[in-house]
């Protein structure tokens, strides 16, 4: 169905993005650790604690709040020799810090939106335990920003400066487990106006959007450091909050999918009103699967459990309707049924199946008085979960009767989405009274080169050809690539070093990863100085990616990848002449590129170009 | 234009809307935009029209002085009275300076902790609404009347709800003018109130549990780690506040706390000898010397400082090492004592006792009439001199003699 392109236009479609990108700064934001990722065996010390839920400063308890903090759960944290008493919640923050804070105007300077005069740090209301604090502290930074996409420009309506969460680690018996070496890392949050009109500019107005972030060379990249949320409706469907949309390549997928959910949906509703459709109450139909064969159901029995059914008054049919690829009405049923504890569901639009009889099936219609145009959805397991769920599973039921339900929903990795929650009410904030406000500084804000500017500089100044500038200019290593041309490095020899072979380093299982942008430096820096030939590069930065504590000159000489000394060259070179002696005499420097390619063979590589050229050149002359 | 009034302002080619916050200055109007945000506006630069007066009531805080507050009575629980002073615990955010200040009485208290319910009948009362660091005497002596009060009037137990900046000093005056037969528990937060993740909950909870136990003492309850999993019952005398921000910032000094609260179980455990319940009669004992200071010698003290001590009626010193001063104060020590003053020497090493017959200055301080704390806290002897120059009859000797658990007769660290 994703496949099928709607006429969005008439479909009504708006959407909207917002992006979440950590920001690549030496400290956190409210203290001085280190902004590093942590693996949780690496972790010191722990502690627990439970959140408690707070009136807001206009003095109104949170209900989303309350009801979480009703779970009485505990929160476990793992801390590391990386982080302080501030991530801790046991010190007041420190002063919001100011390289976050450059880089965020660079950002709104980018997005072309306005900064406030006085930012106002805020607490933001989050009790599942990610803040050890019981809240994320966020700031409004900037507003009224514009970015231009081929079908109409987007309004970008803020762009905000947060501490990045803690890291789920898994859950506890008791509750949760986090890492806090994730806590407070710089992270800034862009949100577009509902402009987008199609799949294509959703994925455009986001590739735009990470463009210009990646363009200050200052945010983090690789795998969760930038996470996208979407906002999609149809004129007769309803707003659907979908979140962390992993790959930019899937945001088209993701709005075409949604959109054809909501007008399946849509068709679903017509269709359900014009056969009068409803639903029942819940009632207990464990009596009809005493004897089953279905393993689903007997082990839920067994352990004591119970059936409960739903009749779906003039659903027959319609559970089993494809709404996205693979997912049906039932699917989505059976999201509801999960999130309240139970396995899933069944439906009569799928049964007989899974060990359930032709003869349990009409038990089971008769049980709740079905009509064939009736469906009958059921849930098996313990008690009060089959209860709670298939309580669940009918509310779901009702509001397909209704349409759309407003809601949140989490990306799949083949471009569908799931059921989350209910969405969010409004966010609740109080001020963050540690910390200041801060009045931002323009004045000393750069307008970063944009990445699409650099392909064309790479081009033009350095002769790179368009692909290796674009891959060069989009790739996380482009700062090294600046760093080390701006030290004379030659821009063919960098960008090759820092895109093919590093490529061909990944590939052969190097962890390429490992190499510090120090590092990358040195050998770069060593190549320019003949230190290093050419050809050994590849073998340095193989040595490097073992050793992060060696410098890269160390581990030139640990490595013996200095290459062949003056006096080795000269000698293999005289011996390539001498073995040449006739043609030398013959030929004169005309033998010299033939056996110039003879005397690097000899070298094996070890021996830069220019210095064998030189001594060929000197010992031809001599003979002829 | 007044706080919670709404309004658009109009700022170059931007327009904000929300509603006033009294976090404005002179310079900024604070804005809570529809999104829940803040921003400031620079006043100057924007025009701004009032969409709707008082969309939002954000009231002055309601004067609480001396509110008693009814909760329903159960006769199966005990009765314990609550009784507030201000600090963290009891705080929420100030709109005018943007920072945190104690503004809920003790009733507030009970609705901000939820928790309480179901485990005493309680008994509200406030006697002051202030941050500790704004402790004075008589103060002390009001709340010490109060709790006497509250005990007459039947209180099984007795939680008073502190700010942790003085929290040890008003333990120690309790603990020297109130004799008890029921548990005084101090307890305060590290983190305000106003915060998912403040300590009050825990702190408070476990200050009830511990006012139901079995120990007559003046308590303090605060978090014994970094984790919501325990409180440590410190001895009000031999307690400290020594970190600045964590949730175990008191610590026992010389020893360990007498006992804990688990958060989990609310069982109380005593690890060392204590007073039980009952064993003393209530009696309050609440004069107190107001002229005594505490000095600190460090190097290179102005002698002024001695100087300026003329003519009180106590002086505690916290000395180096053994309880120590530079040699060339010692006359001027020695002429206070002749004048009148009663001088006490403690150490700021806080762990050990002060010795002063091991070198010669300890010596010549003992000839100049100095008098030894043994191993008493310079803070708890300072509160002790002032209520022992007022109440004893032989100062010199209180000062040497354990009154209320504050000074040890044997050291036995480990113990």
């Amino acid at each position: 169905m994703s496949e099928r392109d709607h006429d969005y236009e008439d479909a009504g479609l708006v959407a909207g993005l917002e992006i979440h990108q950590q920001l690549d700064t030496a400290t956190k934001l409210f203290c001085d650790c280190p902004t590093e990722l942590r693996e949780p065996e690496e972790s010191s010390r722990r502690f627990t604690r439970y959140l408690h839920p707070t009136r807001s400063e206009l003095g109104e308890l949170d209900d989303a709040a309350l009801e979480e903090s009703r779970v009485d759960r505990e929160f476990e944290y793992l801390a590391y020799d990386t982080t302080c008493l501030v991530e801790e919640d046991e010190e007041p923050p420190h002063r919001l810090d100011e390289e976050a804070m450059e880089t965020t105007l660079e950002i709104a300077q980018l997005l072309d939106a306005r900064p406030v005069d006085q930012a106002n740090v805020m607490r933001k209301l989050v009790v599942d335990g990610s803040n050890t604090s019981g809240f994320q502290r966020s700031t409004l930074i900037a507003t009224d920003g514009e970015i231009e996409t081929e079908e109409g420009s987007v309004r970008i309506e803020d762009l905000l400066l947060e501490e990045e969460s803690a890291k789920r680690v898994e859950e506890t018996e008791e509750g949760v487990r986090y890492s806090l070496d994730r806590l407070g890392i710089p992270l800034v949050e862009i949100g577009t106006s509902p402009d987008i009109r199609s799949p294509a500019q959703a994925r455009e107005a986001a590739e735009r959007i990470g463009m210009l972030l990646r363009s200050t060379g200052k945010v983090k990249r690789g795998l969760g450091t930038i996470r996208q949320d979407v906002n999609v409706s149809i004129a007769e469907g309803a707003r659907v909050e979908i979140k962390g949309v992993q790959s930019l390549d899937d945001i088209d997928d993701i709005v075409r999918t949604e959109v054809g959910r909501q007008l399946e949906l849509v068709a679903i509703r017509d269709e359900l009103a014009a056969r009068n459709a409803a639903v029942d109450q819940p009632e207990d139909v464990t009596e009809v699967f005493a004897g089953t064969d279905s393993g689903v159901i007997g082990g839920a029995l067994s352990s004591g459990g119970s059936v409960m059914g739903v009749r779906l008054r003039g659903f027959d049919g319609l559970v089993g309707r494809e709404i996205a690829p693979n997912r049906r009405l039932g699917t989505e049923l059976s999201d509801h049924a999960k999130r309240h504890g139970a396995g899933g569901i069944f439906h009569t639009d799928e049964l007989p199946a899974y060990g359930v009889t032709e003869g349990e099936v009409a038990d089971l219609r008769e049980a709740v008085d079905a009509e064939p145009e009736d469906a009958v959805a059921i849930v098996a397991d313990s008690g009060e979960t089959a209860r709670t769920a298939i309580g669940a599973v009918a509310d779901r039921a009702r509001a397909a009767v209704a349409g759309v339900p407003e809601e949140t929903r989490g990306a799949n990795e083949d471009g569908t989405t799931r059921y989350l929650r209910p969405l969010p009410g409004a966010a609740r904030m109080y001020p963050e009274t540690d910390v200041p406000p801060v009045k931002p500084d323009r004045s000393e804000v750069e307008t970063p080169e944009l990445l699409t500017e650099k392909v064309g500089r790479y081009e033009r100044e350095y002769d790179l050809d368009r692909g290796l500038a674009e891959q060069v200019a989009y790739g996380r290593r482009m700062p090294v690539f600046e760093r080390a041309v701006g030290e004379g490095v030659d821009p063919t020899l960098a960008a090759t070093t820092l895109e093919s072979t590093v490529t061909e380093l990944r590939r052969d299982g190097v962890a390429i990863e490992n190499v510090s942008e120090e590092q990358f430096a040195g050998a770069l820096a060593l190549a320019r100085d003949d230190d290093l030939p050419t050809g050994n590069v590849g073998d340095l930065l193989s040595a490097l990616a073992d050793a992060p504590e060696l410098t890269a000159r160390e581990a030139v000489e640990r490595e013996d990848l200095g290459g062949a000394s003056e006096d080795e060259v000269r000698e293999a070179v005289r011996e390539v002449v001498e073995r040449n002696e006739e043609q030398v005499h013959e030929e004169g420097m005309g033998a010299f590129s033939g056996l110039m390619g003879e005397a690097m063979g000899a070298l094996g590589g070890q021996a830069d170009g220019e210095a064998v050229s030189a001594a060929l050149r000197e010992e031809i002359q001599k003979r002829s | 234009m007044n706080p919670g009034d709404r309004v658009r302002a109009d700022r170059g080619d931007r327009t904000y809307e929300g509603v006033v916050l009294p976090s404005s200055t002179d310079a900024h109007l604070v804005v809570k935009l529809d999104g829940g945000y803040n921003v400031g506006i620079d006043r100057e630069a924007a025009s701004v029209d009032v969409l709707a007066e008082g969309v939002h009531d954000i009231g002055e805080a309601r004067d609480a002085e001396g509110e008693r507050s009814a909760v329903e009575f159960d006769d199966e629980l005990p009765t314990i009275a609550l009784i507030s002073t201000g600090g963290t615990i009891a705080s929420t955010v100030d709109y005018r300076t943007g920072a945190v200040t104690a503004r809920f009485d003790a009733e507030d208290v009970l609705r901000a902790v939820p928790d309480l319910a179901g485990r005493a009948n309680y008994r509200g009362r406030v006697v002051a609404n202030i941050l500790s660091e704004n402790m004075e005497v008589p103060i002390w002596q009001e709340l010490a009347s109060a709790v006497s009060e509250e005990i007459e009037a039947g209180a099984d137990g007795v939680v008073i709800m502190h700010g942790t900046d003085t929290m040890q000093f008003s333990a120690s005056a309790l603990s020297f003018m109130l004799e008890t037969p029921v548990p005084i528990v101090f307890t305060g937060s590290q983190r305000s109130a106003d915060r998912p993740s403040s300590d009050n909950v825990m702190n408070a909870v476990c200050a009830v549990e511990a006012a139901k136990a079995d120990c007559a003492e003046v308590l303090v309850c605060m978090h014994a780690t970094g984790s919501d999993d325990r409180c440590a019952l410190h001895r009000g005398t031999r307690v400290r506040k020594n970190h600045t921000s964590r949730r175990a910032a008191f610590e026992t000094v010389g020893s360990g706390p007498l006992g804990t609260i688990d958060y989990d179980t609310e069982e109380a455990v005593f690890h060392r000898d204590h007073q039980r319940r009952n064993e003393s009669e209530l009696a309050l004992s609440p004069a107190l010397a107001d002229d005594v200071d505490l000095l600190k010698f460090t190097p290179g003290m102005d002698p002024a400082l001695l100087d300026a001590m003329a003519g009180k009626s106590g002086v505690v010193i916290e000395g180096t090492g053994l309880g120590h001063v530079h040699t060339d104060l010692i006359p001027r020590i020695e002429e206070l004592v002749d004048d009148g003053t009663t001088v006490v020497m403690t150490s700021q090493c806080l762990d050990g006792r002060v010795c002063d017959r091991v070198y010669d200055t300890g010596r010549d301080l003992l000839d100049a009439g100095v008098i030894e704390a043994g191993d008493t806290l310079p803070g708890t002897a300072k509160v002790k001199l002032m209520w022992a120059l007022a109440n004893a009859d032989d100062p010199a000797e209180a000062m040497e003699t354990s009154l209320s658990g504050e000074l040890r007769r044997r050291s036995t660290p480990w113990a």
